[in-house]
């Protein structure tokens, strides 16, 4: 068995990849991951990855923003956008895409040619096209996620420049008493319209589009009328990158 | 003798020529035991805070040095704050020199440029022509530094950048750079190979971190072209004083600096190109023409804003690039 981690800012996603290839996955919050599980042994990250009901795999491959400060036991580590390149090359079959990977704080377009990366863009010091942001503008709208990721018809016009003002702006419009569909939708579309100038620059006739927003299916909606390409969402939207850690370990 | 502040690269012969000292204005913002405090105090004085942190610290470094009492300041051809930096710096009593490349790399304005900084500091153009052919001596060391560089294996990308960005003042003591050039070359057959199998060129102004060169060793990438450092050094074997500044790329337009990009990525066969640009600058701009002009190599755009090391991100994006390269 192959467990492959991916050390996410929001949670982190493991995938167990048996001998067969078959997949199970587990999710854990990324601080209680580190704080519960986790021990610092000379300056290398020990998780007990059995009491986390993992087992015990024959090998680790790990990857993640969480790479970049913590050195994970007895782990092969692969740099990030490399596990997303192989997760999504495993998970649909497809050799030449654009790969849109919207996460909990990072949003990356990574242009894939024969199977390999070939060129990347990724978001500046900004958040206001992820996951975390979504989650807010919820909060804000008051309905879940579900519900969020269900409209994109007459969007209500915002500005994306900032995750945080986005709040106030929203309320604003709140006030000004647009239907909630509507503003969910401009909500989405804020997204679309962060990503877009990133998106132009790697377009192929195929976007693979994974992270956790992925399951927006508002967003999926947009990014096909808007680019004019189908978008194919993996099954696992969300683990790609763990997927990826396995396939590059097996 | 007098010390003389300067915001980037001028004809840095005329001041030693008038007995003064040059000051890279850059380089002791940089060494600087806190320049983000630097920057916090130009901040404090009334800086925006969405504008480039080179400007912030060459005003606070200015004002902390208290024996820098003149500056000599590129108008033209560098950067359009340094017209606010001036005037701020003029407000606290600063004297200040302008200095202005002519955009179209006129020869007789660049000449009349160089008269009236003579003119200001006093000297005479023998003095100037005596102390350009030490100082040449000097630049032809940090050229062979240079050569093996890319031609061998043991300077490190880092040492590269930063004998070549002193070459802009020679520390204001061209007499000890020497000794410490001359060690350094002497050192050099003992040292390590460096086990780095990618060949990287760094293009845009010099980085305002300072772990980028090792970072990208540690994962077998060597920086082996640094471009606007190396024009410091005044690459070109000029004897005109003028032709030399009127050659020297770094303040003339996108496409004159190509030239000599294009020129020396191909002699150096990188395998990548790695454009640096300061957040809130200018020069972000020309990313666009970059990427076309150069478009056979792959390119990854770095911004670099407050002086600190590598952040996370940028991290993350320079092990992509080098996992692409391989
Ligand atoms: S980096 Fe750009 S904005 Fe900053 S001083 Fe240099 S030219 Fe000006």
């Amino acid at each position: 068995m192959i467990c492959g981690i991916d050390l996410g800012s929001r949670s982190v996603k493991v995938a167990l990849m048996a001998p067969d290839g078959s997949l199970t996955f587990h999710k854990f919050d990324t601080v209680s991951f580190y704080r519960q599980h986790g021990r610092m042994v000379e300056g290398q990250l020990q998780v007990d990855l059995a009491a986390l009901g993992l087992g015990v795999p024959e090998k680790v491959v790990a990857t993640g923003y969480g790479r970049q400060t913590i050195n994970l036991k007895g782990a092969e580590v692969i740099p990030e956008l490399k596990a997303h390149v192989l997760g999504a090359v495993h998970q649909t079959g497809l050799t030449d895409f654009t790969l849109l990977d919207l996460g909990g704080q990072d949003s990356k377009v990574v242009l894939v040619s024969r199977g390999k990366m070939v060129d990347f863009q990724t978001n500046d010091k900004c958040a206001a096209s992820t996951g975390r942001y979504l989650e807010n503008m919820a909060a804000v709208l008051d309905i879940d996620l579900a519900e969020l990721s269900r409209h994109y018809r007459n969007p209500v016009d915002l500005s994306s420049t900032c995750a945080i003002f986005g709040e106030t702006e929203l309320i604003g419009k709140v006030v000004e008493g647009h239907p909630v569909a509507n503003l969910a939708a401009g909500v989405n579309y804020t997204i679309f319209k962060r990503i877009k100038p990133m998106l132009h620059k790697l377009l192929t006739d195929t976007i693979v589009f994974t992270g956790g927003v992925a399951h927006n299916q508002a967003l999926v909606k947009i990014l096909e009328q808007e680019m004019q390409v189908p978008v194919v969402v993996p099954e696992y939207p969300q683990y790609n990158g763990a997927i990826g850690c396995c396939v590059a370990g097996s | 003798m007098q010390k003389v502040g300067m915001t980037t690269t001028i004809p840095v012969e005329v001041v030693y020529a008038a007995g003064c000292i040059p000051v890279d204005l850059n380089n002791i913002f940089i060494t600087h035991e806190d320049p983000r405090g630097l920057v916090e105090e130009a901040e404090t004085a009334g800086y925006p805070r969405n504008l480039c942190a080179w400007i912030k610290g060459l005003y606070s470094t200015t004002l902390q040095n208290k024996d820098i009492k003149t500056i000599v300041a590129v108008t033209q051809g560098d950067c359009s704050n340094t017209h606010a930096l001036m005037e701020t710096l003029e407000m606290a009593g600063i004297r200040v020199i302008p200095f202005a490349f002519p955009f179209d790399r006129d020869y007789d304005l660049l000449k009349l440029q160089i008269e009236k900084l003579m003119d200001a500091l006093g000297t005479t153009w023998d003095e100037v022509y005596r102390v350009k052919a030490r100082l040449d001596q000097i630049r032809a060391k940090v050229q062979e530094l240079d050569r093996l560089t890319w031609q061998g294996d043991r300077v490190k990308g880092w040492d590269n950048h930063l004998f070549q960005v002193s070459c802009s003042d020679f520390d204001g003591n061209p007499d000890a750079f020497e000794q410490r050039i001359d060690a350094y070359l002497a050192e050099l057959p003992q040292k390590e190979p460096i086990k780095a199998d990618l060949r990287i060129a760094y293009i845009g102004v010099p980085p305002i971190v300072d772990d980028l060169y090792d970072y990208l060793e540690e994962r077998g990438a060597r920086v082996v072209f640094n471009e606007v450092q190396r024009q410091f050094v005044m690459p070109f074997g000029i004897d005109d004083l003028v032709e030399q500044y009127r050659t020297y790329s770094y303040p003339y337009g996108i496409f004159y600096r190509l030239e000599d990009i294009s020129r020396e990525v191909e002699k150096r066969q990188v395998d990548g190109i790695i454009h640096y640009a300061q957040s809130f600058c200018y020069r972000q701009i020309e990313d666009m023409i970059v990427r076309q002009k150069l478009r056979k190599y792959p390119i990854l755009t770095l911004e670099g804003d407050k002086p600190s090391k590598l952040d996370a991100r940028t991290r993350m994006r320079l092990d992509a690039f080098v996992e692409m390269l391989r």
